[in-house]
């Protein structure tokens, strides 16, 4: 009974998932056969195919790279030394602003669009990497800070006060006493942020053209060319975009199930 | 000081563009024009507008359709993975995997099994006498594929937050309920339920407020058609704003997402101003 729901429940999670990896080594006329075909001579065509016929998808990819990278980076720095703050110092104004951030979580993106798509043109940063990084970042912002918060509010003040009385700065506090022990916490707002904007699509469709373009959005291209999607090079590509990330959330789940008992999501 | 950063971030991309769209929304505006101001007549413009109605009619039934789905399905998930079991760690890891997908390759992944004639699920169907459907050309089955779509997708998130919660359930209340009698029903209903009540009403209000903004799953799958039929709000924001730049007429549909996000979180964000605010 119990086993019978575990591998129900897996054929769910994973089926779409092994369905589109496994297609995408199967020739053109295994991809619809009827019955669905298990067993078949792999090829790496489709692959092929995608890269002499889709470069830019694999531009795509470098952009996705670039921007991950960027908006990660720039999380972790603004969340750590904002997390510290509210982790380390009471007032009524800085907890308002903390609570302040988790409201802001609350607001539905895509209603920045408006005001932000002009802005954006006038400033030239249309099609830029820049942008989707600050962007990204300004979405994650408030749950990095909340989970750094909670991370750091976990660590004895001890090694601090000692560091302190050692005549050590604020920022090497930070860097060399507190943050080597937060690496918990700093993890688990890497995995959000990389899943997060590694896998975004609403924004980088309206704000990339051609230059700063993604990888979901080059695939949405391929989904919705009036020729008839070709599938093989759909599932390639999506295998392509899906196995790094796959397999970081696969290896750092339990940081994931940290972040978010931390990130304010759970009381 | 140090919080600077982080608050500006915030600031700029979050909260200065949400007031600009409470004023933008009423405002007449367009490109290559100066703001109007025109009183509540976007509003006007979008209450009279059945495309509006439906969007909202169609939002208001995914949202509770799927965050209710995934809730049931989540406990279940949740329940069933509470008790010892072994390679458990590792079953959990791939109950996470649709997490890590693109919408993009989800949307591919679902449509690839609900082509006509040749899908999986229309082959299964056909398979089993019950004939095909077209599922994407018809508003309450496209709404049915992008809702599946998006409990698919967001499962993780729910099940996390209520398996964490599961697993704090204290033993000896449950070995005390079984020696009184209790029947695995009667325990689940009197101890487990309370104490993950907390984070079920979490999950509901995280995945609510997240439903409301639904975008890609309707974008990709039908493009709001045919027809318009199948538009959430979202989508008729986005249309409003990039076909047919009303941008006073987008703001005010922004600014009743806003509101309706903001009521669903209310009550959560005033509890929370009391432990932090008046407690500090």
């Amino acid at each position: 009974m119990r086993w019978a729901g575990v591998a129900l429940a897996l054929l769910w999670s994973l089926g779409p998932i092994l369905l589109v990896v496994g297609s995408s080594f199967k020739q053109a006329r295994d991809i619809f056969a009827t019955p669905p075909s298990l067993w078949f001579a792999p090829t790496l065509d489709n692959y092929r195919a995608l890269w002499a016929g889709q470069p830019a998808f694999f531009h795509g990819l470098a952009s996705s790279l670039v921007i991950t990278i960027g908006a990660t980076l720039l999380t972790l720095v603004v969340s750590c030394s904002a997390g510290y703050v509210y982790a380390r110092h009471q007032g009524k104004l800085l907890q308002t602003s903390a609570l302040m951030m988790l409201a802001l979580r609350m607001l539905p993106p895509i209603i920045v669009i408006i005001p932000l798509f002009p802005a954006v043109n006038v400033l030239g940063l249309n099609d830029t990497h820049l942008l989707l990084v600050l962007l990204y970042a300004a979405f994650y912002v408030s749950i990095a800070t909340w989970i750094m918060r909670a991370f750091i509010a976990a660590l004895p003040r001890e090694l601090e006060e000692a560091a302190e009385v050692d005549g050590a700065g604020m920022l090497r506090i930070i860097t060399q006493v507190v943050l080597p022990l937060a690496v918990q916490g700093m993890v688990a707002v890497a995995i959000f942020v990389v899943v997060f904007a590694w896998n975004e699509f609403v924004f980088a469709l309206v704000f990339t053209t051609t230059l700063a373009k993604t990888a979901p959005v080059s695939i949405a291209e391929m989904l919705s060319t009036v020729e008839g999607v070709q599938w093989g090079v759909v599932f390639a590509a999506a295998t392509v975009q899906l196995v790094p990330v796959l397999a970081i959330v696969l290896l750092l789940q339990r940081y994931l199930v940290a972040g978010l008992t931390a990130g304010g999501v759970k009381e | 000081m140090m919080v600077a950063p982080a608050l500006s971030l915030l600031l700029v991309f979050l909260l200065l563009p949400s007031i600009y769209v409470g004023w933008l929304s009423f405002q007449a505006s367009t490109y290559g024009q100066h703001a109007r101001f025109v009183g509540w007549a976007n509003y006007a413009t979008i209450f009279a507008d059945p495309v509006f109605w439906r969007a909202l009619g169609n939002t208001l039934v995914l949202v509770q359709v799927v965050v209710y789905g995934e809730l049931l399905l989540a406990l279940l998930l949740a329940l069933l993975l509470a008790a010892p079991l072994r390679g458990k760690a590792l079953i959990i890891a791939l109950l996470l995997a649709p997490y890590a997908i693109t919408e993009t390759s989800a949307m591919a992944m679902w449509r690839y099994m609900l082509e006509p004639d040749v899908g999986l699920i229309n082959q299964a169907l056909v398979g089993i006498g019950l004939g095909q459907i077209d599922w994407v050309t018809q508003r309450w089955t496209a709404l049915t594929v992008a809702g599946l779509i998006a409990v698919w997708h967001h499962l993780p998130f729910s099940f996390l937050i209520i398996y964490s919660a599961v697993t704090t359930v204290p033993r000896e209340l449950m070995e005390a309920a079984e020696i009184d009698g209790a029947r695995p029903w009667q325990r689940f209903r009197h101890v487990t339920l309370w104490v993950i009540m907390p984070a079920l009403l979490v999950a509901v209000l995280f995945r609510t407020i997240f439903a409301v903004r639904l975008f890609s799953e309707i974008w990709l799958l039908t493009g709001g058609g045919p027809a318009r039929l199948t538009e959430v709000l979202s989508v008729y924001l986005y249309r409003e704003t990039f076909k047919y730049h009303e941008f006073g007429v987008a703001s005010a549909t922004g600014s009743i997402m806003l509101l309706l996000s903001l009521l669903v979180a209310l009550p959560y964000l005033w509890r929370l101003y009391y432990r932090l605010v008046r407690g500090a």
